[in-house]
């Protein structure tokens, strides 16, 4: 076996792996990153989010090997031993987990939207976590933790922020499914 | 997943090559979204996988002399933030963007979505209203076919065991051409198509009427189909809301739906209907919008 070369949170970590192994058994199992969650292991819960040279996947649906050279972000990665990182503390301020299960997936996909766009819509938050499924908390509370963060990050304000208005339902592009054009 | 070997390809005259040395027990590996998922159900592991995704010329998006160009390995994620995708051919970004959720996206490639061949993908009405062609390599060389002529029936393509798709050109004859795209399914996030529909159109500016109009409809049929007779009653036709309502009635008498626990025949002949109008209608106000 040639051992994969893998950056995750920032430190290399080279280590041989059966070729069968999914890039969520690699991080869980040899790493003992134990934080991206098996959920459904076949891309519908978002569980296993994780991100790769910054972009959300699903771990379980990427062979630890088509990572190999790559660098990858997980939950563990997020906060300092001095203090949770801002979506982090957003999320415990609003009381935007429960079980927490869900809750590493949330966290990237969000770290993700923020990144790429620091004062994003209710609806842009929509569709970032639409591939995250939470089973106890809702989704309406992670939708304000995730404005608050932008604003913690970013000193980001957005006029239409869910706690002005009513949240709108995410649009498909096109308007897709729905009411009357 | 069982056990099995894996090779991997930095180009497509390699993975053309591997394909060849390790026979049709091979499975091919592009952003796994299918594939992976297949495999963990599977009782039985493939004696080789093929990993294509480090193979460099199948990637990227360029505009040529031939029309749009889309290397197969192109993820769903990567067209819909393409600035040439979004002003060359805006629908096939609204339609990327209606796959799965963020995480496939940014997995799940345009060639995976294709060669799986299943009936309700979102990346085939798109570009067959577009008229794209494909190209497909393998050990006899590289030959070019119709993304119509691509699809054959339910998960089958004109694929042979032992070829690649390599990449999708939009011709430059279909770009700029306004567009739209609209899917229904049974969520607003991440759920297949009930059913799905692109339509693309010129309007002739003198006389105001339809010209070369394309309809395509996706998940009510073996494959994605277009709708001929749609197609020509709208040829030279004056562009009005009636006219589009009637090709939508049309297009749903070209649907051949069956009915499964997520809806049933009718109910899609009549999405049909209504989101051709739709797609139609779309397609114009684009069409106002770039005048
Ligand atoms: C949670 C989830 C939601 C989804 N939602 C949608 C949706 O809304 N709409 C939709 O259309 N699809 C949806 N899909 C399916 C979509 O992700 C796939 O069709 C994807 O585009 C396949 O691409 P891939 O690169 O992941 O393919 P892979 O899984 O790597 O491969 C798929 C198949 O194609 C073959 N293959 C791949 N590339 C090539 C190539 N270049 N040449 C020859 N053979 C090749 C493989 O051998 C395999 O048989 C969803 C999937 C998941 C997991
Ligand atoms: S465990 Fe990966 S998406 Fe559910
Ligand atoms: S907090 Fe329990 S699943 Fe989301």
């Amino acid at each position: 076996m040639t051992p994969l070369r893998i950056t995750v949170n920032g430190r290399e970590h080279v280590l041989p792996a059966p070729p069968e192994t999914t890039l969520l058994a690699l991080l869980r199992e040899h790493l003992g990153l134990t934080g991206a969650k098996l959920g459904c292991d076949v891309g519908d819960c978002g569980a296993c989010t994780v991100l790769v040279d910054g972009l959300a996947v699903n771990a379980c649906l990427m062979l630890a090997a088509q990572a190999d050279g790559r660098s990858v972000l997980t939950i563990e990665g997020l906060a300092t031993p001095d203090a949770l990182h801002p979506i982090q503390q957003a999320f415990e301020r609003h009381a935007a987990l429960q079980c927490g299960f869900c809750g590493p997936g949330v966290i990237l996909s969000a770290k993700a939207l923020l990144d790429a766009n620091p004062a994003p819509t209710a609806a842009e938050i929509r569709e970032a976590l639409a591939g995250n499924l939470c089973r106890c908390t809702g989704y309406a509370k992670m939708i304000t933790a995730v404005h608050a963060a932008a604003q913690a990050l970013h000193g980001a304000t957005d006029e239409r922020s869910p706690r002005a208005t009513p949240v709108p339902r995410l649009p498909l592009p096109g308007g897709g499914t729905g009411g009357p054009r | 997943m069982r056990a099995f070997k894996l090779v991997s390809a930095t180009d497509s005259a390699q993975a053309v090559a591997l394909l060849a040395e390790h026979g049709p027990g091979v499975k091919v590996l592009a952003g796994g979204t299918d594939l992976l998922v297949d495999l963990k159900a599977a009782p039985e592991a493939p004696a080789v996988v093929l990993d294509i995704s480090r193979a460099a010329d199948m990637k990227g998006i360029a505009a040529t002399d031939a029309g749009l160009r889309i290397g197969a390995l192109v993820t769903h994620g990567e067209l819909t933030r393409s600035p040439l995708v979004r002003e060359l051919a805006p629908v096939l970004a609204e339609a990327a963007r209606t796959i799965g959720a963020v995480q496939t996206r940014n997995l799940g490639t345009l060639g995976g979505n294709l060669v799986s061949g299943v009936p309700s993908m979102d990346s085939g009405p798109a570009l067959i209203a577009l008229e794209a062609r494909v190209t497909v390599a393998g050990p006899r060389g590289t030959r070019t076919l119709g993304l119509a002529e691509f699809f054959v029936g339910p998960r089958r393509t004109a694929l042979a065991p032992d070829e690649l798709l390599v990449d999708v050109v939009v011709p430059a004859a279909s770009l700029g051409k306004p567009a739209g795209f609209l899917k229904s399914g049974l969520r607003k996030g991440q759920a297949l198509a009930l059913v799905n529909v692109a339509a693309a159109l010129w309007i002739d500016p003198d006389r105001g009427a339809f010209r070369a109009p394309r309809i395509a409809l996706g998940a009510v049929a073996p494959t994605v189909i277009r709708a001929p007779r749609a197609e020509a009653y709208l040829e030279g036709r004056a562009v009005t809301a009636e006219a589009m309502a009637e090709a939508g009635r049309i297009a749903a008498t070209e649907a051949r739906p069956i009915g499964d626990f997520r809806a049933s025949a009718d109910y899609r002949r009549e999405l049909v209907a209504v989101l051709t109008r739709r797609a139609l209608a779309a397609a114009c106000d684009r069409a106002e919008g770039a005048q």
